[in-house]
This record gives structure tokens, C-alpha cells and sequence, in this order.
């Protein structure tokens, strides 16, 4: 008895290509097969560095020093969550994610109850109001910066037309954060109005026919019609946009560079300066891990929500 | 003849097949200096060991020219043969073994010395020393001394000055109405600004900040017009090149890194000199245009304002002083003369200490012999009095006192009697890694500073603090 029983006849006794291409191609191989590289180049540059990553936030290590990593347990994460710098940025970027957010919800719904009725150019006007959130970060936060300057900007011209002085918003952090706050909103509330506009024509016209009918006041239509369809898709754009806001570096980096000084330096902000400006590679890695995990609650309470709302319709 | 004809032929196919080709790659911030540095060496450079040389530079656009070095150089991709570094970088570097130390290259090589000899102490103090030796030291010791460890050379040395509208300067109504008020003439020309003073440049300010409306020069404004301006802002050094000057100028200083461990930071960060001499600092960004108080004010904002017309006087960097003469960029090309940068007398002299600008080249450590040999080469041929004379006609600096010192370098840029006489007061920010965590919460805390938030005690007071801590950390202070 030799060892070549166990494998396949293609590897064993006949060694052909077409051997090898048949047992490739049996049906209960090809679909893991097709599907192998895309799986391994994720791997590759998705998982891998992750794991990387992650095992490094457990040590001492400075990607610019010559040093082997030291391993140092949770001694990152313990001197992180002590560290008053990062709760004072997390609570900035608080900050921004519940104003951004708001007011993109509160622009988004307004902008898709706008468009979800018919009038002329619409579609024109909808795909003006769309491109916002098709530029890139770059375009946006250099147009800000610009449109914010005190002595060339749009903003403050307009605002001197009336005080006689120029207007620097950027001047103090309260501005600073509402300059953030404007600019994202700007960007991303066409995608919330999107996401609402896609839940308002999906309401049959027949359920406001019958309100109508029985003298259903607007209020009285909109909370028991029109909420119930968008409630889902409102609940998703809150998701989306508070997570991709709670990461808002782009933005922040170029219109106020986390000025005035520290006010509008987001958590991924520092996560930057520490990783690549003061090279404490291994704390940034550990707070790039902080920021996941409170990505993961944030989404984790986004899907207790919907399930609860599934199990309170179900019943 | 036939032998003879034969003989040639074998040589010189002898000589094809020898000749190497080689290339040097230099990652570089993408400006004039660099660009002439390219298209010279296209066009002259032969190197001298008969190879195939080709100088091959990557230009970056500088505010992405740390990240890009930076990620090259920590990703271990060994992209480049020569890197053009800022100096304050090359501590950071040289630790993480990325740049050759050149002693023993220097050493062996008679043209090397002599290149080293003959640049300016100020320049090899900041461009090429690690562990940082200051330039009296390197003046004592005669420019060129084995004692020091040499990493760099200079591939464009820049200084800061003041650009001026001498179409205002100059105008006789302005004058009078100066004199009028402050009993004192305008500077029209350049070498007026010889005897400038920090309270000179507070009362152009003041005289010239203008709102829309108003005349000026006999003219009638449609815009604020602004008196003066330097950087203030967060962004990578900008505020620390400017604020440096007014402690050194005020008998104050900052962390002394060629004295550690014994040189102290609380006590000399926020000593009452530095205290004076920032409030002076801030006090003087009243007559700056607006964007000041956003903690915005980087070199370039300010040039552009200059270059729009709207701000009397500046300080700025050599290195952005052509696209100002420059017509088709600028509306003040033909009224723009250049001064040097206002002092502070201080017992009794005027002290005009500064922070030195522009950035050193250095050679990388995972080079062949060969390769070093010939990126050495360009070296010379780049620090040759004819490359440097072509480089400073083209608009840029030299820092080889043999040039310098030429009777015409003057005559070559409208600013380069200011870079010369500015020089020897140069001095560098730190050298060590750890000065971008020095350089970033130091940034911040003038940002909070400048734009209103805390006091200039309170500011440096918090900066003394974290680098006593961090320095003590890393085994720097006793």
C-alpha cells in the first residue's frame, strides 16, 4: 500500500494537466476556487495588517527607532484612556459627529420630502444638490478653507456687508467646530436626503388617499404613514454618517489643521499625530482600536434598534 | 596607422562596456532650487568616474513632503540614493539608520574638506552636524574637524527677511504723514532696514493697517488694507520659525540640545526674556491681516496677501521671494524691494537672531560603494563655485563663503544682500527625534496663544512642562 490512495487519481496515476484542470473544475471546488483570490488579497492588505496592527498595540514600539517592539501588555490602552488629551478629543469629536449628524438629518429629510414631490427641473435641481457628496475630500476641505478666510473668503465678505468688519470663524473654537460642523453637513446631507427619498416614494399613494379621506391631519399622516416607511432608512443613514463622522480626519485636517489649538482635533486626528508626526506607533495602533471599538457599540445599538422595531412590528 | 586605428577602437569599446549606468534618486520638495538643481545636472553634469550618471529627482509638493519621505523611508522600500531633508528631521533619521554618516568619506576625500571648510559655520551647524555642535563651536574649531559627525550638505540654505512696498515706503505723502505721527522717516531704501527694530515694524503696522474707504498713497482703497505681517500659524513649523527669533533677540532661548544632559527647560522655556519677548511677538499680529487671529498665517497665506497688494510688509522665506518679483503672479512685482528682518536691541546691540530655513541633502545608508562614490560626486559638482554661482543666478542660495563672497553675488537677486547679512545670525530649532512631539504640542500651545485663548505665560509655561516631562522620558535631562 503506498501513500498515493490518499490523494486524488489526478495527482497520483495520471498527472496531466487535463487531469489537474478536471479536478479543479468539479463543481464542488469551483466556487471556493473563484472566489480564493479575492479572499487571499483581502487577506493580504485588509486582515492582515489588522492582526498586525493589533498585536502591536500590546507593545512598545516607534516605527523610527531601530529598537525591537517591547511587548507592554494593555500599558497602551491603560495610558490612553488616563491621558486627558485623548478624552478631550474624543469629546470634540463628539462634538462634531452630534452636530454634523443632526444637521444633516434635520437638511437630509427636509431636502427629501423637497424632492419628493414633482415639480419642474428636478431632476436637474436633485443631481446639483447631489454632487456635494461626489467630490473628493480634498476639493471640499480646500473650498472651505477658502470660503472661511477672513480676508478673501465669501463668508466673511458677506458678513461685513452688515457688521463692516471681516469675519474670522475660525477664530475661536466654538466657530472653528460649527466651520466643521457646516462642511461636513454640506457634503454628506445630499446622502441622507437620498437614503430618506428612497424610503418617501416607496409610501403607496393609496395610504394618503384613505388619510385623506378619513381627515387624517398632515402631522397625523406623516407620523403614522410616512415615519413608518423612512424610520429604517433614517436609522441607516444615522448609522452610516455617525460612524464615518466619528472618523472625520479629512475635513478637519485641511480646513483647521485641529485648531484653534487642540479645539477641533478630532479623534483621528490624533490618532495621526501620534502615529506619524510623534511616531508612538503602538499607542496609535491602540487607539486606532479604541476608535473601532466604539465604531462596533455605535453599530452594535444600531442593530438592537432595527431588531427591536422588526420584533414591535411582528407583533 | 591600422594598429594604431585598432588600438583606438578597442579602447574605446573597451571604455563602453565599463561605463556604468547609474542613477540617483533624490526625493525633494517640489520648488525652484530643486527644479534648476534637475535641469542643471541634465544639461552639465558628467560624472567624473566616466559612468552613466543620471541624477532622477522625485519633487513632492512640500506641505506632503515629511508624510511621503517619511512612509519611504519606514516602509523600508530604499527608494532613494539622496533625500533632501529639512534639518530639524535629522536627528530622527539618522537614529532610525536611514542617513550615512559621511566622516569617513569626508575624511578620504581632499574636495569634500575643503567644501566642508568653506561652508558657512551657521549651515553646517544646522545642516550637517548630529548630535548637533552650534556654529561657534564649528567657527573654533576651524569648519572642518573629524570630531564632529557629518551627515548633510546644503541644497538650498534659506533665511527669512522682510519683502517691502517701496512704492509706500518711499511715497512722500505716507512719508510725511509718518514723520508727522511718529517723528521718524519711513525706510525707503533697503539698507534703511539696517537699523529696524521691533518697535519700528509696530509702528509701520499700525501706520498702514487701513479699512476700505481710506487712502492710500494718494490712492482710495476698496479692500482693508493690513500693515504687516509673519507666520503665525499651526501648521508643520510655522509659528516656532517666527517666535524662536524674539526669544534669541530677547536674551531668551529655547531647550539647548548640544548641552544635554545638563541644559535645563523649566526656567529657560518660560523664562521672563521668552515671556517678553512672545507677548511682543502676539502684540504685533494686531496690524496683521484677519486670518492671524484664526492661527492660519503660514508663509504662503502671507505671500499671497502680499502678492494680491494688501499687506505693506512681510517676513517670509528666500525661497518664496521669486514669485513675488515675478509679474505674471504678482501685482506688486515692480514695487516690492527686499530689507532685512526688524531686531531687538538688546545691551545695547541690535540682535537679529533667527531660525535658519532651507534644507540640507544627505546620502542614504543602503547604497552600494559605487553608488555612494558617485552621489558624492554630484555633491561636489553641486557645491562647485560654478554650479553654485549658475544656482544663485537662477534665484537661489549659496552657502559656500567663496561665493558668498564674490563681489557680484549681491548683484544677483534683489535679495541677496539681505540673505548674506542675515546668515551669521542663524540658528537651528532641535535636532533629536523627539522634536516633533516638541514641535507639535509647542505648535498648539502658540496656537491657543495667538489665537486668544490662553496668555503667552500660560503658553509657554505648558510647554516647558511636557518637554521637562518628555525629555526626562527620554534620558536627555538629568
Amino acid at each position: 500500500m503506498t501513500s498515493d490512495m490518499h490523494l486524488p487519481p489526478a495527482f497520483t496515476t495520471q498527472r496531466s494537466a487535463r487531469g489537474i484542470l478536471q479536478w479543479l473544475n468539479a463543481p464542488e471546488r469551483r466556487g471556493p476556487l473563484l472566489v480564493a483570490p479575492a479572499i487571499l488579497t483581502l487577506f493580504l492588505v485588509n486582515i492582515l495588517p489588522l492582526l498586525w496592527s493589533f498585536g502591536l498595540s500590546f507593545f512598545n514600539y516607534r516605527a523610527n527607532r531601530q529598537a525591537a517592539p517591547r511587548f507592554d501588555g494593555l500599558d497602551n490602552y491603560g495610558d490612553l484612556l488616563t491621558d486627558d488629551r485623548v478624552w478631550e478629543r474624543f469629546v470634540t469629536t463628539g462634538m462634531i459627529v452630534a452636530g454634523s449628524v443632526g444637521l444633516q438629518l434635520i437638511i437630509g429629510f427636509g431636502l427629501a420630502l423637497l424632492f419628493a414631490k414633482k415639480f419642474p427641473l428636478r431632476r436637474i435641481l436633485l443631481m446639483l444638490v447631489l454632487t456635494p457628496m461626489m467630490l473628493s475630500f480634498v476639493s471640499v476641505g480646500i473650498f472651505f478653507k477658502l470660503f472661511y478666510d477672513p480676508s478673501l473668503g465669501l463668508l466673511s465678505w458677506i458678513v461685513g456687508q452688515f457688521t463692516g468688519e471681516p469675519f474670522a470663524i475660525l477664530a475661536t473654537p466654538a466657530g472653528a467646530i460649527s466651520a466643521i460642523v457646516i462642511a461636513d453637513a454640506w457634503m454628506w446631507s445630499p446622502f441622507v436626503m437620498l437614503l430618506v427619498l428612497a424610503g418617501l416614494v416607496s409610501v403607496p399613494d393609496y395610504l394618503y388617499e384613505a388619510a385623506h379621506v378619513d381627515r387624517a391631519s398632515g402631522w397625523r399622516r406623516f407620523r403614522t404613514i410616512t415615519l413608518p416607511y423612512v424610520k429604517g432608512l433614517i436609522l441607516l443613514a444615522l448609522l452610516f454618517r455617525t460612524i464615518e463622522t466619528f472618523k472625520t480626519f479629512d475635513l478637519v485636517y485641511l480646513i483647521t489643521a485641529g485648531g484653534p489649538g487642540s479645539a477641533t482635533e478630532t479623534v483621528a486626528v490624533y490618532a495621526y499625530r501620534l502615529g506619524f508626526q510623534n511616531f508612538r506607533t503602538s499607542e496609535a495602533s491602540a487607539l486606532a482600536y479604541l476608535i473601532l471599538f466604539v465604531v462596533i457599540v455605535l453599530t452594535s445599538l444600531y442593530l438592537y434598534l432595527v431588531n427591536r422595531r422588526d420584533a414591535e412590528a411582528a407583533s | 596607422m591600422k594598429k594604431y586605428l585598432l588600438a583606438c577602437t578597442a579602447m574605446f569599446i573597451g571604455s563602453t562596456a565599463m561605463a556604468e549606468e547609474i542613477v540617483i534618486r533624490m526625493a525633494a520638495p517640489d520648488w525652484g532650487p530643486t527644479r534648476f538643481m534637475q535641469e542643471h545636472a541634465n544639461e552639465t553634469y558628467s560624472a567624473p568616474s566616466g559612468n552613466d550618471v543620471t541624477l532622477e529627482i522625485d519633487f513632492i509638493p512640500w506641505p506632503n513632503f515629511f508624510d511621503r519621505v517619511n512612509a519611504s523611508l519606514n516602509s523600508g522600500e530604499q527608494r532613494y540614493q539622496m533625500i533632501v531633508s529639512d534639518s530639524q528631521w535629522l536627528g530622527n533619521f539618522i537614529e532610525a539608520g536611514h542617513f550615512l554618516r559621511l566622516n569617513d568619506y569626508i575624511e578620504e576625500s581632499d574636495e569634500l574638506q575643503a567644501i566642508m571648510a568653506d561652508l558657512h559655520p551657521a549651515l553646517v551647524a544646522g545642516y550637517s552636524t548630529y548630535p548637533h555642535v552650534p556654529a561657534d563651536e564649528i567657527e573654533a574649531l576651524g569648519g572642518y574637524s573629524p570630531e564632529m559627525n557629518y551627515y548633510g550638505f546644503p541644497q538650498f540654505p534659506d533665511n527669512y527677511f522682510t519683502y517691502y512696498r517701496n512704492d509706500l515706503f518711499c511715497d512722500e505723502g505716507e512719508n510725511a504723514a509718518f514723520q508727522e505721527t511718529y517723528g521718524a522717516e519711513l525706510p525707503c531704501a533697503p539698507e534703511a532696514w539696517e537699523t529696524v527694530t521691533w518697535d519700528d515694524w509696530r509702528n509701520f503696522g499700525e501706520f498702514f493697517t487701513r479699512a476700505a474707504g481710506e487712502t492710500l498713497a494718494g490712492v482710495e482703497l476698496t479692500e482693508d488694507f493690513y500693515g504687516i505681517a509673519y507666520q503665525a500659524g499651526k501648521p508643520l513649523d510655522f509659528s516656532t520659525m517666527q517666535i524662536n527669533a524674539f526669544f534669541w533677540q530677547w536674551g531668551g532661548g529655547i531647550w539647548d540640545e548640544s548641552n544635554e544632559p545638563n541644559a535645563e527647560v523649566i526656567g529657560v522655556v518660560n523664562s521672563p526674556e521668552n515671556i517678553a519677548a512672545f507677548e511682543t511677538y502676539l502684540s504685533l499680529l494686531d496690524y496683521a491681516p484677519p486670518i492671524a487671529q484664526t492661527g492660519q498665517m503660514g508663509i504662503f497665506e502671507i505671500q499671497d496677501l502680499y502678492m494680491q497688494g494688501r499687506i505693506a510688509a512681510i517676513i517670509d522665506w528666500a525661497a518664496l521671494a521669486g514669485p513675488v518679483v515675478d509679474p505674471s503672479s504678482s501685482t506688486v512685482a515692480d514695487v516690492t524691494s527686499f530689507g532685512l528682518m526688524p531686531g531687538n536691541i538688546l545691551n545695547g546691540d541690535l540682535d537679529r537672531s533667527a531660525n535658519l530655513g532651507g534644507q540640507p541633502f544627505v546620502l542614504t545608508t543602503w547604497n552600494d560603494e559605487e553608488t555612494i562614490q558617485e552621489a558624492l560626486d554630484l555633491v561636489i559638482w553641486w557645491l562647485s563655485e560654478d554650479t553654485q554661482i549658475a544656482a544663485v543666478q537662477a534665484g537661489g542660495q549659496s552657502g559656500m563663503m567663496s561665493v558668498l563672497n564674490n563681489p557680484d553675488y549681491d548683484s544677483w537677486a534683489p535679495w541677496n544682500a539681505q540673505f548674506r547679512q542675515s546668515l551669521p545670525w542663524q540658528r537651528d530649532l532641535w535636532h533629536i527625534p523627539e522634536m516633533f512631539e516638541m514641535l507639535t504640542q509647542q505648535q498648539e500651545e502658540f496656537d491657543r496663544a495667538i489665537t486668544g485663548q490662553i496668555s503667552a505665560e500660560e503658553a509657554l509655561n505648558a510647554i516647558a512642562e511636557f518637554q521637562d516631562e518628555l525629555l526626562r522620558d527620554a534620558g536627555r535631562l538629568e
